[in-house]
């Protein structure tokens, strides 16, 4: 979908996606974030946490694959921000957790257009005022 | 001393130069499943929010001020804003300058808002990030 042709009211998804601890451990190391709240339980329980939950960044960054996968390139992008609501657990097991991302144009001027981002994992909505903004 | 209001406007010195590199990227973009970024071009373009490794590397400088008594695990990452002037790519050579913009306490919680500059060779800034921290002080440095 061409940025030249977004218009608000547009939308994507929604499109699930399993998050399992390779995934967090794929991400630790891209991104060097080796936080143990994202690996250990023990240490995750320790400050509080039921378990292991995923990097917030995966989760913001896993949002924005979606996007500028609907779009077809990331290279538009100007300007992201989330805010970190709840957590997303991810237990020591094969199914995963799912995270479900979908969103819509929310406005739209000459040069730029603002994505609104939704991600819910169960009940909970893990990311908040989510908005993506890309360049036409 | 724990850090306070007048802490804002505190920056560090710029982070060492990070060469940017196609196999950083690639493993970058199979971790946040990004199909369109990635090292098909030439040269290569980083997944945006890549952008966060360097902000990260600037992030060491805070929590290691002795002043600011701040601990990472004491710490929850409230929101994230990123702005790009264009695609980080390989072969930039990146640092990143950490400016500490707001700090309001209210009891054991001090809410920080931090700016980092991410700027390549020659001082062109590429991406600018602010994040909010919520960060839990000790009791014995109570408000």
């Amino acid at each position: 979908m061409s940025t030249r042709a977004l218009q608000p009211g547009d939308q994507f998804g929604p499109t699930t996606v399993t998050v399992t601890r390779e995934t967090l451990i794929e991400y630790a190391a891209a991104s060097g974030d080796h936080n143990p709240i994202h690996w250990s339980d023990r240490q995750a329980r320790a400050l509080g946490l039921d378990g292991v939950i995923a990097h917030g960044m995966w989760t913001m960054g896993r949002a924005l694959s979606v996007v500028t996968d609907w779009l077809g390139d990331s290279s538009v992008v100007s300007g992201y921000f989330v805010r970190f609501t709840k957590p997303v657990p991810v237990p020591d097991d094969d199914r995963g957790t799912e995270v479900v991302f979908s969103g819509v144009v929310s406005a739209a001027d000459d040069d730029l257009v603002t994505i609104t981002v939704n991600a819910t994992c169960g009940d909970d909505k893990v990311l908040g005022a989510a908005k993506v903004e890309v360049r036409r | 001393m724990p850090i306070t209001a007048e802490h804002a406007g505190r920056s560090y010195p710029a982070t060492q130069p990070y060469r940017v590199s196609r196999e950083a990227i690639a493993e970058f973009a199979h971790a946040v499943g990004d199909t369109t970024a990635g090292p098909d071009q030439d040269p290569a373009i980083a997944s945006p929010t890549f952008a966060m490794v360097l902000a990260a590397r600037a992030w060491e400088a805070l929590f290691g001020d002795p002043e600011l008594d701040l601990a990472l695990v004491r710490t929850v990452h409230a929101d994230q804003r990123f702005d790009w002037r264009r695609p980080i790519r390989e072969g930039d050579e990146l640092t990143a300058t950490l400016r500490i913009d707001k700090v309001r306490t209210r009891g054991l919680t001090d809410m920080v808002t931090i700016g980092v500059q991410i700027d390549a060779q020659g001082g062109e800034t590429v991406v600018t990030a602010s994040s909010t921290l919520l960060h839990t002080r000790t009791e014995q440095d109570p408000a």
